[in-house]
């Protein structure tokens, strides 16, 4: 309590009515102010930069766990080059396709947070 | 003066430490203008964020309450990610979001090093989140956690689908990394870019007065790269967040 310090030599004690005013608008402040900057959903190009990432790398994994195989295979003499590869380049494409689906779901989920953030105004 | 908008990116010895400090395996080590830029930001940040939180207010002051803000909007975005659980990596999400940002916004000051636009850094967070992940998940439910990896479908349907997840898991380190890191680089190119205009304009003679309006842009360029530089930050950590959900909930987010 040492913020109310210097009125205590004035009136001994802190009014609590003051305090509890004080607080009720401080909590009506911070909702007001959360609900302004929580209103913005991802701007587009963020959304739109990070499905062509997570489809891209699953593109590279991918097909780097194919070559990869594969130069494994040729080291014990088995010659699949470049069968594993190209598998594995469909599969890094399908795993993509997953990736771009679960960062859609996590963004839909944040939009969903964010409104009913707004709405119950916690 | 060097035009050439790369040239920003060159990680070099910092001035009178040509040699190197030691050698590893036969590899020399030195103390870049890389190193120097991360041991200034975690100095900084680390002195900063202990020094504003000391006099502890009940009232704070302006510093203290940025303190107290950014680990209220860490501590909330943990919160709202993982749920209470997630709240015990709330020291290692907040380093990272700290050293992300620094980094970042330390990189926005003309003439010196945006560390994050190189791929060995980020890569090396992104490699250290996902090892945390992959450690946490199998501490927290054993070999049970590699049900990750296995969906909901009949097992005909398992042999394609778990090298399909098995790849996707692979995927984050070089997705959360890629993000960070071509975001920095192409903002920072981009100011070089223009700053090259002004240059070029600037000594053309009759066309100088021209030269003010790359001038301009690269204000507008500038805030626009303030936001990126918190965004990605803040990306790079709701990720963490969501990732380390997964390892300790499995797959109850469906």
């Amino acid at each position: 309590m040492r913020f109310f310090g210097l009125w205590e030599t004035v009136l001994t004690a802190p009014d609590p009515d003051r305090l509890n005013d004080l607080g009720k608008r401080l909590d009506e402040l911070q909702t007001r102010q959360a609900a302004k900057t929580q209103r913005q959903a991802p701007s587009q190009s963020s959304i739109a930069f990070r499905f062509a990432t997570e489809l891209v790398a699953a593109l590279v994994v991918g097909g780097g766990l194919g070559w990869g195989i594969d130069w494994l295979c040729g080291h014990f003499g088995f010659h699949t080059r470049p069968a594993f590869m190209i598998v594995f380049f469909v599969l890094g494409a399908a795993a993509g396709i997953r990736n771009v689906m679960r960062a859609a779901h996590e963004i839909n989920a944040e939009i969903a947070r964010k409104r009913s953030d707004k709405e119950t105004g916690s | 003066m060097n035009l050439n908008p790369m040239e920003q990116f060159a990680v070099k010895p910092i001035l009178g430490l040509d040699k190197p400090l030691f050698e590893i395996a036969g590899h020399p080590i030195y103390f870049t203008n890389q190193a120097l830029l991360m041991v200034i930001v975690v100095a900084v940040s680390s002195l900063f964020l202990s020094l504003a939180v000391k006099p502890n207010r009940l009232v704070p002051t302006r510093g203290q309450s940025m303190a107290e803000m950014s680990y209220e909007f860490v501590s909330n975005m943990i919160h709202s990610a993982t749920g209470e659980d997630g709240l015990k990596f709330f020291p290692f999400v907040f380093t990272l979001f700290i050293f992300v940002l620094c980094c970042n916004f330390f990189g926005m000051v003309p003439g010196s090093f945006t560390v994050t636009s190189q791929i060995a850094v980020t890569f090396a967070l992104a490699a250290l989140v996902i090892l945390m992940v992959i450690v946490v998940g199998f501490m927290k439910h054993g070999i049970g956690f590699l049900k990750l990896f296995v969906p909901h479908a009949p097992w005909y349907l398992l042999i394609l689908l778990i090298p399909i997840e098995v790849i996707s898991f692979l995927t984050r380190p070089i997705s959360l990394s890629v993000r960070l890191f071509a975001n920095m680089l192409a903002g920072h190119t981009m100011l070089a870019v223009f700053g090259g205009f002004v240059v070029a304009l600037g000594s053309a003679g009759v066309w100088a007065p021209l030269a003010i309006a790359p001038m301009l842009l690269i204000v507008a360029i500038m805030l626009l790269e303030l936001l990126v530089a918190f965004l990605q930050a803040y990306v790079f950590a709701i990720l963490t967040c969501i990732y380390l959900n997964e390892a300790l909930h499995l797959h109850d987010h469906h």
